[in-house]
C-alpha cells in the first residue's frame, strides 16, 4: 500500500494539467472563433484579437506548471520516487485548486474575451479596457495557482 | 507629471487669406479647431463644404485604387520591416511642385484605373469565349454551317438527341419506325453519355415525317448556332482570344510603365486627404461676407510660435489668446520626460485626466517598469527584449510615433526584467546550471544576487505584498496631493489621512505579531509596544472613517450607516494587497516553465542527439515562454495600475487634444526651411 503515494501524487499532477488544459483549450477555442469572425471583416485587427484570444490560454500553462512542479517534487522525473501515502494524498489535494479553478476560470475568461473581441471589432481604440475584463477573471486562476504552488513546495517539509 | 497648459485662441482674418491661414495651421498641427455655433444676429454664418469634400474624397479614392492596381501588377519593393516606419517628410517646395501637377497625376491615376478595368473586362470576355468554344467543340466535325437549312430540294435537321447513339443504331431505329421512307440520310457527329449530335438531311417532302419521328426520340435544336462552319468559327474565336490576351499583356505593360509615378500618386492620396480635411475645418468656421472667424485650443507654449507664423505671412489678421474658463471642456495633452512618456499610451487606454486631476504618468511609469520586471523576472528574457527593442529603435529612426512609444516602454520593461532576473538568479530559468551539468559534467551555478523565489516563496510573497502596499499608499498619496492642491484640507484628512492611519496601523500591528512574522519568514519583528501604537492608530483611523465617511448626509442615522459602509472598505484594501500575490505567481510561472523546457531538452542526455534536441526544445520552448509571459506581464501590470492604483485616486474622463494637422498616409508635409 505504501507505493500508492506516488499514484495519488501523479493523479494530482495529471488532474492539474488535464482540467486546466481542457479549460484553456475550450477557452482559446471560443475566443478563436470570435477572433476569426472579426478578421474576416478587418484583417488589420489580427494582432489585437490574437492577444485577446490568448488570454484564456494561461490556465493550461498554470496547470502544466503545477503538474511539472509535482513531478519534480516526487522525483518521478529522476526515475526514483519515494512518496508516502500521506504525502501522495497531500500532493493530490494541493493540485486541486488549479485543476478546478483553472477549468472554470478559463471558460469564464473566454466569455469575457469573446465580448472583448466584439468590443475591439467595433472600437479598436478601447483595446486596453477590453483586455482588462478577461484579466479580472484570471486573478482567481492566479490565486489558485499560488495556493497549489505554495502547498506543493512545502509538502516535503511535512512529516506524514 | 504634467498636463500642458491650454489656451483658447480666436483668429479673425480676411476671407481671401483663409487658405493661407488654414494651411499654416494644418502644417503647424498645434491648434484644435472648435465647432462654432452660428449666430444669425451678427451675420456670422457657416458654409456647407460637403460637396467640395465629396470631390476630394472621390479623387482620393481614385488615387488609392490606382495605387492598389499598380501594387498588383508591379509590387513595390519594400525593405524588411518597412511597415513599421512612419511617413516620409516632404518639403513645402516639393509639395507645391507636386500640387501643381495634380491634374496630370490624376490623369495618370485615372488612366491606370481605366487600363485595370479594361483588363478585367477582357479577362471576363476570354472566359465567355471559352465557354462558347466549349459548346462548339461538340460540332467541330460538322462540315456545313450550323445554320445550314438545306438546299432547294433538301432540308437539313441539325440538333441533339438526349442519349448515346451510334450512327448505325440511329439508322436502325429510324428504319424500324419509318419502313416506307428512305429519302433521308444521317450522320452522328459526336456522341457522349449525355447527348448525341446528329445531322439529318432529308428530301423536302419527307421533312415533316422525319422531324416528327426525331422529335419523339427527343430531338432538339442546339443551344449554339453560328452562320459559319463550327471548325472555322472555333478557329476564329481562338484568334480572338489571342488578340485579347495580347491586349491584356499590353495594358499590363502600360500599367507597369507608370511605376515611376507611384510616389506622385501616393502624394495625390495625401493631397486630396489634406484638402478634404481642410474643408472639414472650414465647415466649423464662421463667415461674413469678407471675414472669417476661427476658434480653438492651443498649448500655451506654442502660442507665440503660432502668432509669429501667422503674422509674418499676413498683414490683416487678429489673433487673441485667452485662458479657458473653468467650466469649459478643455482638451488634455500630456507632457512627460522620455522615461515616463512611453506609458502615456497605457494611461490613455484607461482614460485621460479629467478636470482638475493631475497627470499620474510619471509616478505610474516607475511602478509600471518595476511591476512588469518582477512578473517576467528573467535576466536573459529581459536582455532579449532590450536587444530587440533597442535594435529596432536604433536601426529605424523614422518609426510610427505610437510604435516608438511602445518599443520604448518595452525597452524600459526589459531593463527592469533583467534587473529582477539578476536579483532572483534566473537566466533562461536554470539553463546555465542544466547545460553545464548535462553537457560538461561540471555544474556552474550563478547565484541569485538576492534570493531565489522558487526556494523561498513565502519571502517573495511578503516582498510582493510590500511592493503592493507601497504602490497603494502612493496612490493614496496622489489623492492627498490632489485634495491639498484643491485646498480641500478637511477632505484630505477624512478621506486619505484616516486610511493611512487604519491600513498603516493594521500593518504595523501585524508585523509585531510573531505568527505572521514567522509565516512570512520575516527576519525582523516589531516590538510589542510599537505594535500597540499601530493598533491605536488603526482604531483612530477606523473611528475617523466611521464618523466622517457619511459626512454629506444630514440625518445622523444615515451618517452612521454610511460610516459603517465606509469602514467596510477595509476589505477592499485587503483584497487589493492580496492581489499583488500575482507578482509571485507570474514570476514563478516564468521560472518554472523555463525549467520545464530545460528539463525536457536534456531528456536525451549528452551526445549529438542530446545536443540537437536541447537546442530545438530550447529555441521553441523559450520563445513560447517569452511570448506568453510577456502577454501575462503586460496584462497584469495594466490591471494592477488600473484597478489597484488608479482605484485610489484617479477618475479620468478627459478629452484628448486632437489638433488640426497633416493627417496623411504617406507623406508628412512640414513647415520647413524653404522660406517663401
Amino acid at each position: 500500500m505504501n507505493n500508492f503515494g506516488v499514484v495519488f501524487a501523479l493523479l494530482g499532477a495529471a488532474l492539474a494539467s488535464l482540467m486546466a488544459g481542457i479549460g484553456s483549450a475550450i477557452g482559446v477555442g471560443m475566443a478563436g472563433e470570435a477572433a476569426a469572425g472579426v478578421v474576416t471583416e478587418d484583417p488589420g485587427k489580427f494582432g489585437k484579437v490574437l492577444l485577446l484570444q490568448l488570454l484564456p490560454g494561461t490556465q493550461g500553462i498554470y496547470g502544466l506548471l503545477v503538474a511539472v512542479l509535482t513531478l519534480i517534487q516526487i522525483g518521478i522525473l529522476g526515475g526514483t520516487s519515494d512518496v508516502s501515502l500521506g504525502q501522495g494524498l497531500l500532493y493530490l489535494v494541493s493540485c486541486l485548486p488549479i485543476a478546478f479553478v483553472g477549468l472554470w476560470s478559463a471558460i469564464r475568461q473566454a466569455r469575457a474575451a469573446v465580448s472583448g473581441i466584439s468590443t475591439v471589432a467595433k472600437r479598436p481604440e478601447q483595446m486596453g479596457k477590453a483586455m482588462i475584463f478577461p484579466a479580472m477573471v484570471e486573478t482567481y486562476a492566479i490565486l489558485a495557482l499560488l495556493v497549489s504552488v505554495l502547498s506543493i513546495l512545502n509538502i516535503p517539509k511535512i512529516n506524514v | 507629471m504634467a498636463l500642458l497648459a491650454m489656451k483658447k485662441v480666436n483668429i479673425c482674418a480676411l476671407k481671401k487669406d483663409r487658405k493661407a491661414v488654414l494651411e499654416t495651421l494644418q502644417r503647424l498641427g498645434m491648434v484644435e479647431i472648435s465647432d462654432l455655433c452660428e449666430s444669425y444676429q451678427n451675420g456670422f454664418l457657416k458654409v456647407d463644404t460637403f460637396s467640395m469634400r465629396a470631390v476630394f474624397d472621390k479623387n482620393k479614392v481614385a488615387a488609392k485604387n490606382a495605387l492598389e492596381v499598380l501594387e498588383k501588377y508591379e509590387p513595390e519593393e519594400k525593405p524588411f520591416l518597412s511597415s513599421i516606419c512612419g511617413r516620409d517628410e516632404i518639403s513645402r517646395r516639393n509639395y507645391y511642385i507636386f500640387a501643381n501637377e495634380a491634374e496630370e497625376i490624376m490623369r495618370v491615376a485615372n488612366e491606370i484605373l481605366r487600363l485595370s478595368k479594361a483588363i478585367d473586362d477582357k479577362t471576363a470576355e476570354i472566359v465567355r469565349i471559352n465557354t462558347q468554344i466549349e459548346a462548339l467543340l461538340d460540332w467541330k466535325l460538322l462540315d456545313v454551317p450550323m445554320k445550314f437549312v438545306g438546299t432547294k430540294r433538301t432540308r437539313a435537321l441539325i440538333g441533339t438527341l438526349p442519349k448515346d447513339v451510334s450512327e448505325l443504331g440511329l439508322k436502325e431505329m429510324l428504319a424500324e419506325i419509318l419502313p416506307d421512307e428512305d429519302r433521308y440520310t444521317l450522320e452522328v457527329i459526336r456522341s457522349s453519355s449525355e447527348q448525341s449530335c446528329v445531322f439529318v438531311l432529308c428530301h423536302v417532302a419527307a421533312e415533316k415525317t422525319v422531324l416528327e419521328v426525331l422529335r419523339k426520340l427527343g430531338f432538339a435544336y442546339p443551344a449554339v448556332s453560328t452562320k459559319k462552319v463550327p471548325a472555322l468559327k472555333i478557329n476564329k474565336l481562338l484568334g480572338k482570344i489571342d488578340t485579347l490576351k495580347e491586349q491584356i499583356l499590353n495594358s499590363k505593360k502600360e500599367i507597369r510603365s507608370y511605376k515611376g509615378q507611384r510616389n506622385a500618386i501616393k502624394f495625390m492620396v495625401d493631397y486630396h486627404e489634406m484638402r478634404s480635411q481642410k474643408y472639414e475645418m472650414i465647415a466649423k468656421l464662421l463667415h461674413t461676407k469678407n471675414v472669417f472667424m476661427l476658434s480653438g485650443f492651443i498649448p500655451e507654449k506654442y502660442a507665440a510660435k503660432l502668432e509669429s507664423a501667422l503674422t509674418s505671412k499676413l498683414n490683416s489678421i487678429a489673433i487673441d489668446f485667452s485662458v479657458p474658463g473653468k467650466d469649459e471642456e478643455t482638451p488634455v495633452m500630456l507632457q512627460n520626460n522620455s522615461f515616463a512618456s512611453p506609458v502615456e499610451s497605457v494611461l490613455e487606454s484607461y482614460s485621460l485626466p479629467g478636470r482638475g486631476e493631475v497627470d499620474p504618468t510619471s509616478v505610474m511609469a516607475i511602478f509600471y517598469y518595476v511591476l512588469f520586471g518582477m512578473m517576467l523576472s528573467d535576466a536573459a528574457y529581459g536582455l532579449i527584449i532590450v536587444a530587440a527593442c533597442g535594435f529596432i529603435l536604433a536601426r529605424y529612426k523614422n518609426i510610427k510615433a505610437g510604435l516608438k512609444k511602445a518599443l520604448k516602454m518595452f525597452l524600459f520593461c526589459g531593463i527592469s526584467t533583467t534587473f529582477w532576473g539578476v536579483l532572483f538568479g534566473s537566466y533562461f530559468g536554470d539553463a546555465i546550471e542544466v547545460v553545464s551539468e548535462t553537457f560538461f559534467d561540471t555544474p556552474i551555478n550563478i547565484p541569485a544576487l538576492w534570493f531565489v523565489p522558487l526556494n523561498e516563496p513565502m519571502r517573495m510573497l511578503a516582498f510582493s505584498f510590500a511592493i503592493g502596499i507601497l504602490h497603494l499608499f502612493t496612490g493614496l498619496f496622489m489623492q492627498l496631493y490632489e485634495l491639498v492642491r484643491a485646498k480641500k484640507f478637511k477632505d484630505a484628512i477624512y478621506d486619505v489621512g484616516s486610511w493611512y492611519l487604519l491600513v498603516g496601523g493594521i500593518i504595523v500591528y501585524m508585523l509585531s505579531v510573531p505568527i505572521i512574522a514567522e509565516m512570512l519568514v520575516l527576519k525582523f519583528i516589531l516590538p510589542p509596544n510599537v505594535g500597540q501604537v499601530g493598533a491605536i492608530a488603526a482604531s483612530l483611523g477606523a473611528l475617523l472613517i466611521l464618523l466622517t465617511a457619511g459626512r454629506e448626509s444630514r440625518n445622523p442615522f444615515k451618517r452612521f450607516l454610511k460610516g459603517l459602509y465606509g469602514l467596510y472598505g477595509v476589505t477592499g484594501y485587503l483584497s487589493d494587497i492580496l492581489s499583488y500575490s500575482r507578482l509571485l505567481a507570474l514570476g514563478l510561472a516564468t521560472g518554472v516553465i523555463a525549467q520545464v523546457f530545460n528539463k525536457m531538452g536534456t531528456m536525451a542526455g549528452n551526445g549529438p542527439a542530446g545536443v540537437i534536441l536541447f537546442v530545438l526544445v530550447f529555441l521553441v520552448g523559450h520563445t513560447m515562454n517569452i511570448a506568453i509571459n510577456l502577454l501575462g506581464a503586460y496584462v497584469h501590470t495594466n490591471r494592477l495600475q488600473f484597478v489597484e492604483f488608479f482605484g485610489k485616486f484617479y477618475e479620468g474622463g478627459g478629452r484628448k487634444f486632437s489638433p488640426f494637422f497633416v493627417n496623411t498616409k504617406y507623406y508628412n508635409v512640414t513647415e520647413d526651411a524653404c522660406n517663401e
